[in-house]
């Protein structure tokens, strides 16, 4: 599971959360100091080289 | 001799949250329980280690705002985390021999004032880690 940090009591807001050991993160989540990253993988661009007609 | 002065330096996070800035004392405790071995013959009473002890205890001020005291500690009632102490804030992340962390892990909070109502005073409540393993980082 990814995290993203919401309170700057945490960390940078925007960045990554990576939870140390011992750390309850059902307490970060329920008061809204780090938010599940739910954002989907950028898909691949397909480039094609096909002439113009 | 006086060794240390704290004025604004301390640093301490509990389950990941800074609390520094609400936060007025912290006690860091290392016990190892003594248990007695005097035996018949001695004239003395004689100890050995049992097992260690630790404690955490913080006095902070309270507030209900968001990402603050009450937030911060309320779902971690009856639960283990981990609480970090240093002398310096600077500690916390890098800490060396002159700014050591300590690092409890397995922290049970057995007890939380949620509120605790004075006329004319800021309100602040004074929280124990009881348990786990402590951890000193140097490095």
């Amino acid at each position: 599971m990814k995290y993203k940090i919401l309170s700057p009591r945490v960390g940078t807001p925007g960045d990554k959360y990576e939870p140390e050991a011992g750390v309850n993160v059902e307490a970060l989540l329920l008061h809204g100091f780090i938010v599940e990253d739910t954002a989907p993988p950028k898909s691949a661009k397909t480039i094609t080289n096909e002439p113009k007609d | 001799m006086a060794t240390s002065t704290y004025l604004s330096n301390p640093g301490v996070l509990v389950n990941a949250v800074s609390m520094t800035d609400q936060c007025t004392s912290a006690t860091v405790t290392n016990t190892a329980e003594a248990l007695e071995s005097t035996a018949f013959g001695g004239t003395s009473r004689v100890f050995v280690s049992g097992l260690f002890n630790q404690e955490i205890t913080l006095d902070l001020y309270m507030s209900y705002a968001a990402s603050e005291t009450y937030a911060t500690l309320a779902a971690l009632v009856g639960t283990t985390t981990t609480v970090k102490v240093s002398n310096t804030v600077a500690g916390l992340a890098t800490p060396s021999a002159t700014e050591p962390c300590f690092t409890l892990t397995g922290a049970y909070l057995e007890t939380l004032p949620v509120i605790n109502a004075s006329m004319g005073e800021l309100s602040t409540i004074s929280i124990t880690f009881k348990g786990g393993v402590l951890t000193t980082a140097v490095s």
